[in-house]
């Protein structure tokens, strides 16, 4: 009994055992409870859906299992959303790998021109928000049929283009799949630049030809990283909610994040959230696919080899052109897209591309009354912008300092006592926030901490619970990020501290935050950035109450107010680009450094 | 200074792997030990428990009379209380601060005066002669520099032990011979108990008074080094400390008063041992001959050289006589051609008797060769 009373005496005395326990219980709190909860809310009667169920709300019932699954009504509501996300998503994969992958060799191994511009600009997209593309698309492409107005390519050109091309299924896998080529590009281009040239030279010397080398050498190699890029990009897909929502909503085509949100906003919360836990068991295989698959084939990764001389190959006659395509290309996903949106945040009608239809009204005008785009005043002006943008900018930094701070705290308790069943059971639970589908996420915080739980009030439309969903989503990036740190890093620095009898607050802020300063920023720098340019993770969560920019850009987009959530939009990307940069400018810290943690 | 005994040390991680299994030593004041064995023994395990580092599984550990650690009590020391230094395999230098900061950083922890910390660095930085570096980072220093800092930080408080984990496993080869003179003229001048935990038999040889030598968590023997090396207290011992290490040879022995005929196969001898031993009538042997002990003479058995390596100060024979083959030492300037025939044998009585069952040595004793 004492022999028992001692080694727990000993096993609390370590600060990180103390840790992994706090993480074991809170974490068990806020990821696994919830999980529970969500599945005791497909069973039962919500507030919303007592004329539909006719049953006292709160009661059991199957209604919602029964009408998903087995009624008129599946084909809409889960069939069909259900294959146009796996659509878009596995096509999103091709256009990513084609485009990211072929920037990636064009930069690495061809002497393509202006390197250096095209790879700054080409990374663009993975620093702006999901949707900018889809907007810019919009911007560019819409159609008076459905949205009232031409867009920009229409009063350029005067060709009007079908609907399939301007909305719907065509346009959310082309934006989809670029935003995320810089996924593929950093992944692909990263081994492509590492790669031993030696490795290539070995197969000239046995006189192979080039197009043989290509596909018998290079591909082999770069093939782990585009199996991580299509992992990473069909996640991102299948959780992607802005774009489908600004490109599809449009015609009525729907995936199942966009479903999500229609069910938990309308009348069926109950079908929302056996959506909800459909995505995760998705993303649960896929993410088992992905162990399987590059676990054991990761080793190839590190087949690189600091070399100095890369065969470069001569694009001849093509160097020009190809250049140039690229150029174009580069530029239609970095300036183009802003400057729609100050364009289309300019114009007094919209659709009418004509200096003299310019004005600022919707920058800096004043609210005008009645019940049009007019009783708003400009955004620079308008007091809720104001409020929503501190809001934002509040709860980024909460978010980031919650899950910078913590993530950096687990990253250094798992290490320290790797190979034990508590450290490996917090690192999953870190890491299962991760697996959820920011939509899917926010719906199980949305069944758990609506009601008043325990001590916990209710936090339905509180900062409260937009910080607290921020700092677990969030966590994993962070957290892995002080794993790989910390790995890095021999306990042996520390236990020269504890030799000396330096306490263990000391030892943390005196040894090992100093040595591991930038891996620390750029954990508080992701989660920032992410937060801010965050939709899906929060739009369900939100009420007047606790609006963020970026649910006011989908009101305003909603509402059919082009012109301010263009204006909004900017914004938004002002904000990230100049913290992203200033943050990169101070410390060195990279958000770029971050891809595919 | 003081004693450290440690009683019935056992350390276990997680389930079934045990790394050190009940080991008993008491390490003298003053004593320099090398922990030696191979990798994965339990050695660094052990060095860890005695600084604290580590929490055994079971049993005690006293400093003189002051248990530092007991499970039964519930007693565990921390390390700062223990006052011990403790040198580092990689050294762990804090990469971001300076020469200085790294040897004033624990003194400032333990509540030196600034003036008194100022002296201390001063002294122990020209002992280390380091002096002309104190205002360089770690990153700055070359490994041989990095590790007179690593030292200096951890004498720099005084502690009564100094733990030393494998430290001069990262140096090159000439750096390490003059690391290891400069550490036992530390020895000699600090007056402190030494722990040193190494892999190299020949660094425990030549640095320490006294070589625990274990093998999978088990204290196999515990001795100063010439007599572990002379009088091996089993097979694993005489074949870990030696290099060129000791030739074993299989053999059938029929007792014959005092004395023992040995079969060998290739060859028949006499072992006498050097004192009375109870031997049964007739038992399987190893014959452990350490290579400086295979004669090169005139007279002898016949063997064939297999290769020969000239290193300078001595030679290096492989002789094959007939399916035995031997590894010998000529000392001086000499070669030998390959495949060429000579005759060898043995004198003095340095030859042991190990038991083939339980691989325990029996006893020293000489050698004849009767044909």
């Amino acid at each position: 009994m004492k022999k028992r009373w001692n080694k727990i005496k000993t096993f609390f005395s370590k600060p990180y055992n103390v840790l992994l326990v706090l993480f074991l219980v809170v974490l068990s709190f806020l990821v696994v409870i919830p999980l529970i909860s969500i599945i005791r809310d497909t069973f039962i009667v919500h507030s919303s859906e007592k004329s539909r169920v006719h049953q006292a709300v709160g009661t059991f019932t199957t209604y919602h299992w029964n009408r998903l699954f087995n009624s008129e009504f599946s084909k809409s509501l889960l069939w069909d959303p259900l294959r146009n996300s796996l659509v878009t998503s596995i096509w999103s994969c091709v256009v990513s790998i084609f485009v990211g992958g072929s920037f990636a060799w064009l930069v690495s191994r061809s002497d393509m021109r202006w390197k250096k511009l095209l790879t700054k600009l080409f990374i663009f997209p993975y620093i702006m928000p999901s949707w900018t593309l889809a907007l810019a698309w919009k911007n560019f492409f819409k159609n008076i049929d459905v949205t009232g107005s031409n867009g920009i390519f229409y009063s350029l050109t005067g060709i009007q283009v079908p609907t399939w091309f301007a909305y719907g299924e065509f346009p959310i896998i082309v934006v989809t799949g670029m935003h995320y080529a810089p996924f593929a590009y950093i992944l692909i281009g990263g081994i492509l630049h590492n790669m031993d040239a030696n490795l290539e030279e070995a197969a000239v010397i046995l006189k192979t030809n080039r197009l043989r080398m290509f596909f018998r050498i290079t591909i082999p190699i770069v093939m782990p990283a585009v199996l991580s890029t299509i992992i990473l990009v069909f996640s991102g897909a299948m959780a992607s909610f802005a774009t489908p929502q600004f490109l599809g909503l449009p015609v009525r085509y729907y995936v199942l994040t966009t479903e999500l949100y229609a069910s938990i906003n309308g009348t069926n919360p109950g079908v929302g959230y056996i959506l909800a836990m459909l995505m995760i068991a998705i993303s649960v295989v896929i993410m088992f696919i992905n162990q399987k698959m590059i676990g054991n084939r990761k080793s190839y990764a590190t087949v690189t080899g600091k070399s100095a001389n890369i065969s470069i190959f001569h694009l001849g006659v093509w160097r020009t052109p190809i250049s140039l395509i690229a150029f174009a290309v580069v530029m239609c996903m970095s300036v183009i897209p802003l400057v729609t949106f100050a364009l289309e945040s300019l114009l007094s009608y919209t659709g009418v591309y004509d200096f003299s239809n310019l004005t600022l009204s919707f920058w800096i005008g004043q609210a005008q009354g009645h019940d049009t785009w007019q009783s708003e005043s400009g955004i620079l002006r308008n007091a809720e912008v104001y409020r929503t943008l501190w809001n934002s900018i509040k709860l980024s930094f909460t978010c980031s300092l919650g899950a910078g701070t913590l993530g950096f705290l687990a990253g250094y308790c798992i290490v320290r006592r790797r190979g034990s069943l508590l450290s490996k059971t917090v690192e999953n639970l870190t890491f299962i926030p991760y697996l959820i589908p920011s939509m899917a996420f926010s719906a199980i915080y949305l069944s758990m901490f609506a009601t008043k739980r325990g001590i916990i009030p209710s936090l339905y439309g509180s900062f409260a619970i937009l910080a607290l969903i921020g700092t677990i989503k969030y966590l994993p990036m962070a957290s892995r990020s002080g794993v790989n740190s910390m790995l890095q890093l021999s306990p042996e620095i520390e236990e020269a501290g504890i030799i000396m009898g330096v306490p263990w607050v000391k030892r943390m802020t005196r040894i090992i935050v100093p040595i591991e300063k930038t891996t620390i920023v750029s954990g508080y720098l992701l989660p920032f950035i992410s937060a801010m340019r965050e939709l899906s993770l929060f739009v369900i969560l939100v009420t007047a109450n606790n609006r963020v920019l970026t649910t006011l850009l989908l009101f305003y987009d909603e509402k059919g107010y082009t012109q301010f959530s263009n204006a909004v939009n900017l914004l938004i990307i002002i904000v990230v680009l100049f913290i992203n940069f200033t943050v990169e400018r101070l410390t060195g810290a990279s958000i770029e450094k971050g891809v595919g943690g | 200074m003081p004693n450290i005994k440690l009683v019935n040390i056992t350390k276990q991680f997680g389930k079934g792997s045990l790394a050190v299994d009940n080991l008993n030593m008491e390490i003298r004041n003053n004593e320099f030990v090398s922990l030696l064995g191979p990798s994965g023994c339990g050695k660094t395990t052990t060095l860890r428990m005695i600084a604290g580092l580590e929490t055994p599984t079971e049993g005690e550990i006293y400093f003189d009379d002051v248990c530092v650690f007991s499970d039964e009590k519930g007693i565990n020391l921390s390390p700062d209380k223990r006052n011990i230094g403790f040198l580092f395999q990689n050294y762990a230098l804090w990469p971001h601060m300076t020469v200085r900061k790294n040897i004033s950083f624990g003194l400032e922890n333990m509540k030196w005066s600034k003036e008194d910390i100022e002296k201390r660095v001063d002294e122990i930085c020209q002992t280390m002669r380091i002096e002309e570096y104190k205002d360089r980072y770690p990153a700055e220093l070359s490994g041989g520099q990095q590790q007179r800092v690593a030292i200096a930080r951890t004498l720099a408080p005084n502690p009564n032990v100094l733990l030393m984990d494998e430290p001069l496993s990262n140096l090159d080869a000439k750096l390490r011979n003059d690391m290891r003179a400069e550490l036992k003229r530390l020895h000699l001048n600090t007056g402190s108990t030494f722990v040193y935990v190494t892999h190299d038999q020949s660094e425990a040889m030549t640095l320490s008074t006294k070589v625990a030598l274990i093998k999978e968590g088990v204290l196999q023997q515990y001795c100063p080094p010439l007599e572990l090396y002379g009088e091996p207290a089993n097979i694993f011992c005489a074949d870990f400390m030696g290099n060129p290490s000791m030739n074993f040879v299989d053999c059938r022995g029929v007792k014959k008063g005092d004395k023992i005929l040995l079969d060998c196969k290739s060859f028949k001898c006499e072992f006498t041992p050097n004192d009375k031993i109870e031997v049964p009538e007739e038992n399987e042997y190893v014959l452990g001959i350490r290579p400086e002990f295979v004669n090169i003479t005139d007279k002898g058995l016949k063997a064939t050289v297999i290769s020969s390596l000239p290193s300078g100060m001595e030679t290096t024979l492989s002789l094959a006589i007939g399916d035995v083959n031997l590894s010998a030492v000529v000392f001086g300037s000499v070669d030998f051609a390959m495949d060429s025939e000579v005759t060898c044998n043995f004198s003095g009585d340095r030859y042991v008797l190990f038991d083939k069952a339980s691989t325990k040595m029996l006893s020293l004793g000489s050698l004849k060769v009767t044909d």
